[in-house]
């Protein structure tokens, strides 16, 4: 199949990108989205051009290395299917596909379609974390844990960090990560001790980032490749309450 | 090759420094009597920590929290993405929660016996003690592993044990682990006692002294070279599976910072023992970046067939029972489906080598659910495995509660590593090396849900005590720092390699080197290996090599971002690793674990060990010419060693 | 916590704007329904307003509540539009909504232009009834008990005989209507309400809220233009 793509192009951080066209002309629908992209830098470097930089690493949707606004949507059109795995079946042959870096203040482009998440890092640190030193801790089995309660927080903490949510967030805000990490935590008893402290600060971090607000608009669980849902974000927001009027 | 018989002696620069004791209590009189770091001593020191994996992560926390001023490096944007996070099986531990009558004993016989009984008892049982605390560490961090209804955790049964003793957290076991140890790392940034560098790759190492005293990074955004400092450092930098170009490892994995290391002066052993995974999704065309895997538990309840007839090119659900092979019930009657990877792999690749294989490229085998399905109903095999089945189904765009899946080995796992002793110690003093990076518990053979535990056992529990260790018997004025002129020299080195690349204006790519050496390496260091395909390999190896430096073509400049800067590099290093890998599976003349060599087999087809000749360690030291070759012999005490068979 | 940063943190910005949102709520929804004593007649309309106004202080700090909530509202909900454009100065060439379970139809997303439409509204509004003609312009009514109060029924009248506000008034409840349909739904979340479970019905009961207010109050101005 042929696919055109339009691809941004931008040196580095200070300077000005623009969409660049493309024409991948032997894509197959067998390929990756990266591995299109694979092929089309392939491409560039027998023409002399300078390939298109963009992140990944794993490839199977579990590191959340990758991440591109493709087509106008976080990680494409596919459901609950990072970029990397996102297949060139979803597409027609002869199609024109827009590819964008995720775009936030807070994560600011490094080149072509590569940013800096490094936000997301430190909102983890903090206070995303149960704070135990090594050797410090009890058998396994000392504190039993309802299943659903584990089931749950499970579902919370399989979040990779890809930053998708903020890239499709109008508001570009980080809450979907930052609440799945605070749900996560907070759902089992070893976190739920300094759930107070750590909604605070890691809020505060968010904010100190630059990302914006929430407006409940749930277009970053539509675009979740791990479909966190955005209940977890209700459940911080009671968290930060709790911990009000706890003082 | 020199003469083997000269070989064939334990050589004097491999201290295991195993302390004497009964096996059990080996680790507890370690501890007893290895001097101890003070904490104000311990705040004076700096350790380097490369890499964030489970090994990297949870080495650099803990003494960050033990007080040590640490740094820690990786390649990734965060480390959190650390390759760790991919494994999605299970941890074991010896907790014995199933009541099945697990111990610590069994645990460590089944790594050993696993291993094909080339690893060293010593380590292998200190894993095996130390595997509980792993699990009680992770809960304790918000690990949400799988629970049973009545809130305790919930075990599985993996390859190569009778007894259920995996823990895991759905088919993201290694996030979860990852994603807790990386939490502890963050825990220390925040109080300031580890500084966290992502996007820097290490690509040299210092050595003043003859210690281990720092390194040179590149900043993959900026592309500057920097140096850093430290009284140690602590390699854990994971597996050089990639060196395959195909595999089950991410796409930044690589060999770089063992192979410098190697390079100034650390031994490889073992390059030549590779795991290769019978259950990946197979290759379904050139342009193919990596391969997918399929978790081994899939055969539980998936029978592997191929038609009888290679030219049946019927849909497989239209092939009648009596027109299909299953090979692996046929050949093993008593495991079946079972029998663990290696077994399963070289059999996949007999029948696709004899041309039943199936699929467009004719290099896969069924894994077949129907049976199953009609057995326990479809809802069963979707709460086992439905993961897995979307994850297949994005990919491949079948369905597999309908069809079949398609399944071929794919390189996974490296047991080959730097070699090191009991205090994970490398042939360099103060260069230590943690998880996969190091080549020692798995021997010739890693059994599944146990590289987690290695890892985090490594960085958790062992390096804390064996640190300590070694910088309580250095001097102060072994210190250097960065203006010492050994960085100088050697950072000059690392920008003129960089520089050639550059400047070489050639016409190929470093995918194109990449994929040549890796079909070289699928091919004749892969699943089965003979003596004339090796040596014809290492010949072609050298001239890939050559050629790679008059033709690589790297595009940009090196004061910026450049992916594709950064993959040569890694390429020329995994050529001169193939080199040796091809070289070590020459030398080691017997079948064992992922490594079979075709002259050696029994007359069923099976790997013939020889224990009398081979039952060493083989660790390689770079010099101007041809590697040298030292052995470390492998004595076991405690173990009897048996024939694996699964018949 | 000091509980005004944690006020102004973006958490707790959330929970204020659903806070002051659902008070809001509360009042437009009786606002609504008290007007719809228009229709039995002058009477019951005018007694209806003049027992609001005899409850004194209780009606004044409801008031005073009112507006404090309306205030807080707006601003806060300015404020964030703000912190909208200053976390993306950078915006795509395409972008697409990725469909369900995105919450952000053209409610959600107009949320900002309905509120803002509502403040003008709002303003405009209090002018021409708050402080529009009362007892002093000759707008006074007696009641059955012989009271004499403000003749709100006939300033109604009069004023959704004019097609501007018989009109106007209906488009901008519809906008109302429009506001209510995501904000219903976005002050239980932002209240951390909302769980897994609930959400699917509690979005539903936004929808259904938001018709009931809007039909409920275009009701009066369109039957007063048609019918009186
Ligand atoms: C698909 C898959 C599934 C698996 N499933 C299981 C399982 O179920 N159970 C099990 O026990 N094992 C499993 N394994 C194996 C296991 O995951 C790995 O062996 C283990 O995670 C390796 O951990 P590590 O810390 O040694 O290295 P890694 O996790 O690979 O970490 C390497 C780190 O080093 C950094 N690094 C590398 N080179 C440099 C450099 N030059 N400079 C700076 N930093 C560098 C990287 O950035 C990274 O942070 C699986 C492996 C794969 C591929
Ligand atoms: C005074 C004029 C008003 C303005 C400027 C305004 C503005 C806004 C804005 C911008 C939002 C979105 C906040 C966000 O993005 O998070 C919002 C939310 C909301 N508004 Fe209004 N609004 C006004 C009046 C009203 C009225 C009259 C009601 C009552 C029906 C109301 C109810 C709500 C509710 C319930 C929310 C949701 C709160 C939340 O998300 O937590 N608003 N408003
Ligand atoms: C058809 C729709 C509406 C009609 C007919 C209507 C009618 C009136 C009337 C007659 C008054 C004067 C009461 C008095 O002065 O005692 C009034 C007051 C008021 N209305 Fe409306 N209204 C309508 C819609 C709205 C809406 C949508 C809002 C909110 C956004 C609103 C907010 C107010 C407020 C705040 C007051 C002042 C209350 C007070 O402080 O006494 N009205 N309305
Ligand atoms: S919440 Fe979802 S979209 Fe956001 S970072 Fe985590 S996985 Fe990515
Ligand atoms: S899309 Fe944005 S507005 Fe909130 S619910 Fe998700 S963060
Ligand atoms: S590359 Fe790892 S999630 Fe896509």
């Amino acid at each position: 199949m042929i696919i055109n793509l339009r691809v941004w192009r931008q040196e580095g951080p200070e300077s000005p990108g623009k969409l660049v066209d493309y024409t991948v002309p032997e894509a197959s629908e067998h390929m990756s989205f990266l591995e299109l992209l694979d092929v089309l830098n392939e491409q560039l470097l027998a023409d002399g051009e300078e390939p298109v930089e963009f992140d990944s690493d794993c490839r199977e949707g579990i590191c959340g290395s990758c991440g591109l606004m493709v087509a106008g949507i976080a990680h494409g059109p596919q459901k609950r299917t990072a970029v990397c795995q996102l297949h060139m079946r979803s597409f027609k042959d002869g199609d024109t596909i827009t590819v964008e870096p995720f775009r936030a203040r807070a994560f600011p482009v490094i080149r072509d379609l590569v940013v800096d998440r490094s936000a997301f890092d430190r909102i983890i640190t903090a206070h995303g974390y149960v704070s135990v030193t090594t050797g410090s801790a009890p058998d396994a089995n000392a504190i039993p844990i309802p299943k659903d309660t584990a089931d749950e927080a499970m579902d919370y903490a399989t979040c990779i960090g890809c930053g998708a949510c903020v890239a499709a967030c109008p508001n570009g805000s980080a809450s979907l990560f930052t609440a799945a990490k605070i749900a996560h935590l907070g759902l089992l008893p070893q976190g739920e001790v300094e759930s107070p402290q750590r909604v605070t600060a890691m809020v505060n971090q968010m904010d100190a980032e630059g990302f914006g607000d929430c407006s409940n608009y749930a277009e970053c669980e539509a675009v979740c490749p791990k479909g966190i849902s955005v209940a977890g974000i209700a459940s911080m927001r009671r968290a930060y309450m709790k911990g009000l009027l706890s003082g | 090759m020199g003469s083997p018989v000269a070989e064939r002696s334990q050589s004097p620069r491999l201290d295991s420094k195993v302390p004497s004791g009964r096996l059990q209590e080996k680790w507890d009189i370690y501890k007893n009597s290895v001097s101890l770091v003070s904490p104000a001593n311990k705040r004076s020191h700096h350790i380097l920590v490369v890499g964030s994996g489970l090994a990297g992560a949870s080495a650099a926390a803990t003494l960050a929290g033990l007080g040590y001023n640490v740094t820690c490096f990786c390649i990734q944007d965060s480390p959190r993405r650390a390759h760790s996070i991919a494994a999605q099986g299970g941890i074991n531990a010896a907790k014995n929660y199933p009541n099945d009558g697990d111990t610590i004993w069994r645990l460590f016989y089944d790594t050993i016996k696993g291993g094909d009984y080339r690893s060293r008892e010593a380590n292998v049982y200190r894993l095996a003690q130390v595997s509980n605390n792993i699990i009680d560490q992770a809960v304790a961090q918000g690990v949400p592993f799988a629970r049973e209804y009545g809130g305790m955790l919930s075990n599985r049964s993996f390859g190569g044990a009778q007894v259920s003793r995996t823990f895991y957290a759905r088919g993201q076991t290694g996030q979860q682990l990852l994603l807790g140890a990386y939490q502890a790392l963050s825990h220390q940034v925040s109080m300031g006692r580890v500084k966290m560098l992502p996007r820097r790759e290490m690509i040299d190492l210092v050595v003043a002294n003859d210690r281990a005293c720092g390194l040179i990074a590149r900043n993959l955004i900026t592309g500057e070279l920097e140096r850093y400092a430290g009284d140690a450092v602590l390699l854990c930098t994971g597996g050089y599976g990639n060196a395959y170009y195909l595999s089950t490892n991410a796409k930044n994995s690589n060999v770089t910072a063992a192979w410098r290391c190697y390079k100034r002066g650390a031994f490889f052993a073992n390059p030549c023992y590779t795991q290769i995974h019978p259950t990946c999704i197979p290759v379904s065309g050139d342009y193919q970046s990596k391969l997918t895997l399929m978790s081994e538990s899939l055969r539980n309840d998936g029978r592997v067939w191929v038609p009888k007839d290679p030219k049946d090119s019927r849909a497989p659900e239209m092939i009648p029972e009596d027109a299909r092979d299953y090979y692996l019930e046929r050949r093993y009657p008593s495991f079946g489906n079972l029998v663990p990877r290696d077994v399963a792999s070289r059999a996949a690749k007999k029948e696709c080598d004899e041309g039943r294989g199936v699929g467009e490229t004719r290099l896969a085998v069924y894994l077949d659910f129907a049976d199953s399905i009609r057995r326990l109903g479809e809802h069963t095999i979707r709460e086992r495995y439905g993961n897995l089945f979307e994850m297949y189904e994005r990919i491949t765009g079948d369905n597999p509660y309908k069809t079949p899946m398609r399944i071929y080995p794919a390189v996974h796992y490296t047991m080959g590593g730097l070699w090191v002793d009991y205090e994970l110690q490398s042939t360099v003093p103060g260069l230590f090396v943690l998880g996969e990076a190091n080549f020692s518990d798995h021997g010739a053979n890693r059994l599944g849900a146990s590289a987690l535990m290695q890892g985090l056992a490594d960085g958790y529990f062992v390096i804390p005590y064996t640190l300590g260790a070694y910088l309580a018997g250095t001097r102060q004025s072994d210190q250097v720092t960065e203006t010492h002129e050994h960085f100088a020299t050697v950072e000059e080195e690392a920008g003129a390699r960089i520089d050639s690349m550059l400047k070489n204006k050639g016409d190929k790519s470093p995918t194109q080197f990449h994929r040549e050496l890796g079909r070289l390496l699928w091919d004749h260091v892969g699943m089965a290996r003979n003596r004339t395909d090796l040596m014809s390999t290492i010949d072609a190896i050298e001239n890939l090599k050559e050629e790679f430096w008059e033709r690589i073509l790297v595009p940009g400049s090196a004061d910026r971002y450049n992916k594709n800067l950064e993959f040569a590099g890694r390429v020329a290093d995994f050529i001169e690793l193939g080199s040796l890998m091809a070289r070590d599976a020459l030398r080691r003349e017997e079948s064992c674990g992922g490594h079979f060599r075709e002259e050696y087999q029994t007359p069923e087809g099976e790997a013939a060990r020889d224990d009398e000749a081979f039952a060493d360690v083989a660790a390689w030291e770079h010099t101007e010419q041809d590697p040298a070759l030292h052995l470390e012999q492998l004595s076991f005490e405690n173990v009897h060693l048996t024939k694996r068979s699964y018949k | 916590m000091n509980l005004i940063t944690a006020l102004t943190s973006p958490v707790g910005r959330k929970v204020l704007t659903g806070a002051t949102g659902i008070g809001l709520v509360a009042f437009v929804i009786a606002h609504m329904i008290g007007n719809l004593s228009y229709l039995p007649g002058p009477e019951a309309y005018n007694g209806y307003a003049h027992k609001l106004l005899s409850l004194g202080w209780i009606f004044y700090t409801i008031e005073i509540l009112l507006a404090l909530c309306f205030l807080l509202h707006a601003i806060i909900g300015i404020s964030i539009q703000i912190r909208r454009w200053q976390a993306r100065p950078v915006g795509y060439k395409m972008y697409k909504s990725a469909g369900k379970p995105s919450r952000s139809g053209y409610s959600a997303r107009s949320m900002i232009f309905t509120g803002i439409i509502l403040l003008g509204f709002l303003i405009l509004h209090l002018i021409s009834f708050k402080y529009g003609p009362g007892v002093a312009e000759g707008y006074t009514a007696t009641l059955d008990n012989g009271e004499s109060v403000r003749d709100l029924h006939r300033l109604m009248t009069e004023k959704f005989k004019e097609p501007l506000y018989a009109f106007g008034y209906p488009i901008i409840m519809i906008l109302l209507g429009m506001h209510m349909r995501h904000g219903v739904w976005s002050a239980l979340q932002s209240l951390g309400m909302m769980s897994r479970r609930l959400s699917p019905y509690l979005y539903a009961l936004a929808a259904i809220l938001g018709v009931f207010v809007a039909v409920g109050f275009l009701f009066v101005p369109l039957y007063i233009y048609f019918l009186v």
